[in-house]
């Protein structure tokens, strides 16, 4: 039931060539599949006939080429993905020592900020020392961490 | 697959596809695209299939899905087809035929012109064209009377019935 009729290509041929044997016309009034074929194959071979202005196809060696380049660009992107994936998790890492940073010693920060006037700056020569070696150390690092990222990143895009 | 095999093989079988492509999209540019798009795959895919036949099927149901791709993508189709018709009057004389054909296929669904296309011109049996379009063999049957029953309702609206 789900094969085509086993008449449809002589059906098909003959409503192409329109030449009609006795035995397809009878065949036609008792199926409907055929019927239907037969309605549209003239149109379609005419329609597959018409020219589509010699459409010039692309060059089997520029397609070869084309398709070469994209493989190599391909494998460069399946190559690169773990340099990605490391790259990602460093912003990560980065972002949050900063934040991190941030939080555990803002009141510091703030106290070290506004100590930038003249008399602050006075006082906090007094004192030699308003912020914790182990503090600058980790600020040291990170900043290194930050401009290492960064230059990595324009020179990968690069 | 070497280049000189790559290319005959290309040769045989770039015009048939370019030709559906066009009937499918009825966009000249967009049927080089597919057409590219689908020997990219084909090239990257780097099938191991026996014969030029199965390559033949594998290109054009790449091909396929990669029109069905493109409808979804941009799902200006209709819109497009709308613009065409405004389009008619630049046409020239020789043209008419093609141009009006083409707007009468476009006026089917993107499925039923490759179904139509691939048993009409391309000759494909039902398990090709069930294969290329991603539908069970014993569907291709209703699908492509459906098809055939759409396009007759369409000539004789247009009065060019048989």
């Amino acid at each position: 039931m789900n094969e085509s009729c086993r008449f449809e290509s002589e059906v098909l041929r003959a409503a192409e060539e329109d030449r009609w044997t006795e035995s397809l016309r009878r065949h036609l009034t008792e199926c409907d599949d055929c019927v239907a074929a037969a309605a549209a194959a003239p149109w379609m071979t005419r329609f597959a006939r018409t020219s589509e202005r010699e459409h010039v196809l692309p060059d089997p060696s520029i397609v070869w080429l084309k398709a070469q380049l994209l493989r190599g660009t391909a494998d460069v992107a399946r190559v690169s993905r773990p340099m990605n994936i490391v790259q990602l998790i460093a912003y990560f890492v980065v972002g949050s020592g900063w934040a991190g940073v941030l939080t555990w010693k803002w009141a510091a920060l703030e106290a070290w900020l506004r100590s930038f006037t003249p008399t602050g700056l006075v006082a906090t020569a007094a004192r030699a020392s308003s912020l914790s070696v182990s503090f600058v150390a980790i600020v040291f690092l990170l900043a290194s961490m930050t401009v290492m990222l960064a230059l990595h990143t324009i020179l990968a895009e690069d | 697959m070497d280049e000189a095999r790559f290319e005959a093989f290309y040769r045989r079988t770039a015009r048939g596809l370019w030709s559906y492509l066009y009937r499918l999209t009825g966009d000249e540019a967009a049927a080089d695209d597919l057409l590219q798009k689908a020997f990219f795959r084909f090239l990257r895919a780097n099938p191991t299939l026996a014969s030029e036949e199965h390559m033949r099927r594998w290109v054009f149901r790449t091909a396929t899905n990669l029109a069905f791709d493109h409808f979804r993508e941009t799902k200006r189709e209709r819109a497009r087809i709308e613009d065409r018709v405004h389009e008619a009057a630049a046409v020239e004389p020789r043209d008419v035929l093609r141009h009006d054909m083409m707007r009468t296929f476009e006026e089917l669904k993107p499925r039923e012109r490759a179904l139509l296309w691939l048993a009409h011109v391309e000759e494909a049996d039902h398990e090709d064209i069930g294969e290329a379009l991603g539908v069970k063999t014993k569907s291709v049957k209703v699908l492509l009377f459906r098809a055939r029953k759409r396009l007759g309702e369409l000539l004789t609206k247009k009065g060019l019935a048989p």
